[in-house]
């Protein structure tokens, strides 16, 4: 008796083997005749654009090197002039001291939400928990399974109609 | 480039599944291989190089329009890949497939079913059987896991049957 298993190994295996016969070995298929005059009217009209307007790669090499050196200049200047600007002539303690001055009430705020938090784990019983959880992993599920319906009913018609 | 633009067209349509798109992805390669002139000039190994490029290219032409829906096509096999085995083959599979055709009838069915195919499928498949590059050559270049390329590599060669068959048999039909 045939196991089922081993022939449709073999029924896979000659596909593979008839098809690379089939495939193998075909001729290249012959290109527009377009081509060759699209190639050579793309590459006049790169060579009539300014050095500027073509890739950064294939600038001069001293206009590369300014480019830079303007770049980095400038973003010295901007760093430099706005830190300034903004500190004036304040020492370090006092910058320091603005710094933490901001800083105290975000740590007040982020405390008291997670004091927040732990007094409600404490209070709401943990069914109630349990549920909202499940809840949440519900809802993502859903979005995630619309998106994936999404997908399969409205982009893969028209991506294996294009490829047709 | 007369003597390489079959080549590079042909790689970029099976590739793509569109003469339009291969139209351009041929353009950008020999503009590129002008700028590589000097060093391709003479050089045995041009074709080699107007090959990988051109494949390189399509792949990165077709990906511009594929990464927004990667994850969800990943998702969509991943689902697929526990009935991994169950890639049935509806059909018998014969001894030789368009074996009384010329090559230049066969490679104009063989480039009418490639079309026809999924990208997802169709993209592993030229690689394999024309480029022939192994499974994980063809993972690493994809980005995608090796179990996906072997599925779609089955499945492709499961639905390009019926299609060479039938059109093959229609082309028969006709010249007869």
């Amino acid at each position: 008796m045939v196991d089922p298993m081993n022939k449709r190994t073999d029924a896979t295996l000659k596909l593979e083997q008839v098809l690379h016969q089939a495939l193998s070995g075909l001729p290249p298929r012959q290109a527009p005749a377009t081509l060759e005059s699209r190639v050579a009217n793309e590459l006049a009209r790169r060579a009539l654009l300014p050095w500027w307007r073509a890739s950064f790669a294939s600038w001069p090499v001293a206009a590369r090197v300014m480019f830079i050196l303007v770049c980095a200049v400038l973003a010295a200047v901007t760093i430099l002039g706005g830190v300034s600007a903004y500190l004036g002539d304040r020492s370090f303690e006092e910058v320091s001291a603005l710094v933490l001055s901001w800083a105290h009430p975000l740590l007040t705020v982020l405390s008291s939400a997670g004091g927040l938090v732990a007094l409600l784990m404490h209070v709401i019983p943990p069914l109630w928990l349990y549920g909202i959880l499940g809840v949440g992993i519900f809802l993502y599920v859903t979005l995630f399974g619309l998106g994936a319906a999404a997908y399969r009913t409205l982009y893969l018609p028209s991506s294996a109609g294009n490829a047709s | 480039m007369r003597a390489y633009q079959d080549m590079v067209f042909s790689t970029a349509a099976r590739l793509a599944g569109s003469d339009t798109q291969a139209e351009d992805i041929s353009q950008e390669v020999f503009i590129r291989a002008y700028e590589h002139f000097s060093d391709l000039r003479g050089s045995v190994t041009a074709g080699g190089w107007l090959k990988t490029v051109t494949t390189n290219l399509t792949l990165n032409y077709l990906s511009r329009y594929r990464k927004r829906w990667r994850l969800f096509s990943e998702m969509r096999s991943s689902t697929q890949d526990g009935e991994d085995d169950g890639v049935e083959l509806d059909w018998e599979v014969p001894d030789t497939i368009l074996a009384d055709l010329s090559a230049e009838q066969r490679s104009v069915i063989v480039d009418a079913a490639l079309k026809q195919l999924p990208e997802h499928q169709r993209l592993p498949l030229v690689l394999y059987h024309f480029e022939d590059m192994s499974y994980q050559e063809i993972a690493d270049k994809l980005s995608v896991s090796l179990t996906k390329i072997k599925t779609d590599i089955r499945r492709a060669r499961a639905a390009l049957l019926p299609l060479l068959q039938t059109v093959g048999g229609a082309r028969d039909t006709l010249d007869g």
